[in-house]
């Protein structure tokens, strides 16, 4: 008999021979040692091809423009990713100074109305100097974009926008660049309830300067966190004074924080990353986009959970520089998490984690310091202290306690059988 | 559930996946595929399912066509949907991201016909639903399957080796 073809072999490995054709082909493979080591090969060659066209699968979003979708890599991609760089270096030099003041302004405690109008007057002409673009994506905020299917779409059209202040490198419009950027995976996520991107990119970067404007009149802007832009939209809506940019900034902030407060389940609850922490496994979950939580679990006596902790080591390893040069402040420096790529997402919650309790308290026990909220529990099942901190009103961080709780749940369910 | 909504549960996960690796891009796919499913709501009946969706998203990046934007709406919740209920991939890594230039490369290297039937055949495709979407005789799909896989496979480790080299290079 004849050789096998290659074909043929592929065919036979692939179960789409007939079940005569089958049996010759095995027939012919017990005496032919030349065709065992072709079939040989070719398992190789599956397998390995598989194994490539997995490597696939984590194909970017937003690559190509939707709308025209046959220009693949657009230049101004590179430029932004350029400006982005420029940018996360900034904003460190930046907040590593006026960092510590911002902090003070948004931890402290009561919402004075005066302090908020101001607030949101100061945003706005954070906004004006735009000229040009500001006016631009003013305009494209304000036709009610159908944008359910299509937020890479727009938020490619203010990345455009955005961009050309750039050249004339001022912080402030350069960061505007950064958010327009990344807040493409979370628009998608809230598209649901709004038409996304283009506000948001607004209503970022001037966050660390109504803080500061809130300080300066002596009275201060809410709790912390997702509240104070919250609280600062709701305000400047209802003042009913506002201008139309103005009109612009607050819908988005004002849905930001609804999606986040009030559905309580709606917000996203991305794991970004492991940091290497010795005895415990560490996963630094995004809450909302430049808002993370931390949340600590022991591993010592689990033989998976080692497993886990030491892949994700060796996959965080290249991204850990990229960590440590992350400005040190929370919420304040939401403009330059905003503007940082995902991988360098800062860490700043770890910062002021207490280290996990080797005994199990009975409860949940919750401590405050520096405006970020610890919360600490024994986990039902293993015992184990599990803790979890973030840079937020304890409320918010107890409905994200509730959810990890819940996906823990799920995912140990999923595994035992 | 209409019977579109059951399609899309049953194929979506596949046909973007299949999409995704063969644009690199998963808003396009994600694109396409729904408007596969709209294509499909179209069709009276449609007699493999399977072949049928590939054949006609196929054919939609071929030619790109015009799109339905009032259905995709709908078929963009449940996606949206889906995503939620999957679990995000870790963050890409520089080693990661390597190998899938490389990937990209080496499938960009196939001929046409020989990726679609590769693409094809990892989504779970049987030789009669490939010969069926991309016009081929039953018979050739496994020359043609086995082809592609021998030619993928070398160039990706092509693509591995000169890398290899000009890292050497640069370390010494």
């Amino acid at each position: 008999m004849q050789h096998l073809d290659e074909g043929t072999i592929h065919s036979w490995l692939d179960g789409a021979l007939s079940a005569d054709e089958a049996a010759r082909v095995e027939a012919h493979l017990k005496e032919c040692p030349e065709c065992e080591a072709a079939v040989a090969e070719a398992r190789g060659f599956i397998a390995a091809s598989s194994r490539i066209l997995t490597a696939l699968d984590n194909a970017p979003r937003g690559v190509i423009p939707v709308a025209a979708p046959k220009k693949r890599v657009d230049p101004i991609v590179w430029r932004v990713a350029a400006t982005l760089l420029v940018v996360a270096a900034g904003t460190l030099v930046v907040f590593r100074n006026g960092g510590r003041e911002a902090r003070i302004a948004t931890t402290n405690a009561d919402t004075g109305q005066s302090a908020i109008t101001a607030t949101s007057q100061n945003a706005t002409t954070a906004v004006a100097p735009m000229a040009p673009t500001g006016d631009e994506t003013t305009r494209m905020t304000a036709e009610p974009t159908p944008s359910l299917s299509k937020p890479g779409n727009s938020t490619r059209g203010t990345t455009n926008g955005g961009l050309q202040p750039s050249a004339g490198p001022t912080e402030k419009s350069a960061a505007k660049v950064g958010a327009a950027n990344t807040s493409t995976p979370t628009s998608r996520a809230l598209s649901a309830i709004a038409p996304p991107v283009v506000d948001r990119a607004e209503a970022r970067p001037p966050a660390s300067q109504p803080n500061i404007a809130a300080r300066d009149d002596g009275k201060v802007a809410a709790p912390v966190g997702g509240a104070v832009t919250g609280n600062i939209s709701t305000s400047s809506g209802d003042a009913g004074q506002a201008a139309p940019a103005q009109q612009t900034l607050s819908p988005m902030r004002l849905r930001g924080a609804t999606a986040l407060d009030v559905a309580g389940e709606q917000f996203s609850l991305k794991p970004v990353g492991h940091p290497r922490k010795l005895g415990v496994k560490v996963t630094l979950y995004e809450v909302a986009p430049g808002d993370t939580v931390t949340f600590t679990e022991p591993v010592s006596l689990q033989l998976d959970a080692v497993v886990v902790t030491g892949l994700g080591t060796e996959r965080m390893a290249p991204q850990s520089a990229g960590k440590a040069a992350a400005p040190p402040v929370k919420r304040a420096a939401a403009a330059a998490a905003a503007s940082a790529p995902d991988s360098q997402r800062p860490a700043q919650a770890l910062e002021a984690l207490a280290p996990a309790p080797s005994a199990p308290v009975p409860a949940a026990r919750v401590e405050v310091e520096n405006g970020v909220t610890t919360i600490s529990w024994p986990d039902p099942t293993t015992g184990n202290v599990l803790t979890l901190s973030g840079h937020m009103p304890e409320a918010r961080l107890q409905q994200i306690k509730i959810r990890i709780e819940r996906e823990r749940a799920a995912a140990a369910a999923k595994k035992k059988p | 559930m209409t019977d579109v909504e059951r399609l899309f549960r049953t194929y979506n996960a596949a046909l973007v996946r299949y999409l995704t690796r063969r644009l690199g891009d998963r808003d396009w796919a994600e694109e396409v595929a729904q408007e596969t499913f709209v294509r499909a709501l179209r069709q009276t009946s449609i007699q493999n399912e399977r072949a049928w969706l590939f054949a006609v998203a196929t054919n939609l990046v071929r030619d790109e066509a015009r799109k339905d934007m009032r259905r995709r709406k709908h078929l963009a919740l449940l996606a949206e949907q889906e995503r939620d209920e999957m679990v995000e991939p870790e963050e890409t890594t520089i080693e990661r991201a390597q190998e899938a230039a490389m990937a990209r490369k080496a499938v960009d290297a196939l001929a046409e016909r020989d990726r679609l039937a590769l693409l094809m055949r990892e989504e779970g495709l049987d030789y009669n639903e490939i010969a069926e979407a991309l016009e081929l005789s039953p018979g050739s799909v496994g020359t043609t399957l086995s082809r592609a896989r021998r030619r993928l496979v070398e160039s990706y480790e092509a693509l591995q080796k000169s890398r290899e080299e000009r890292e050497k290079n640069a370390a010494s």
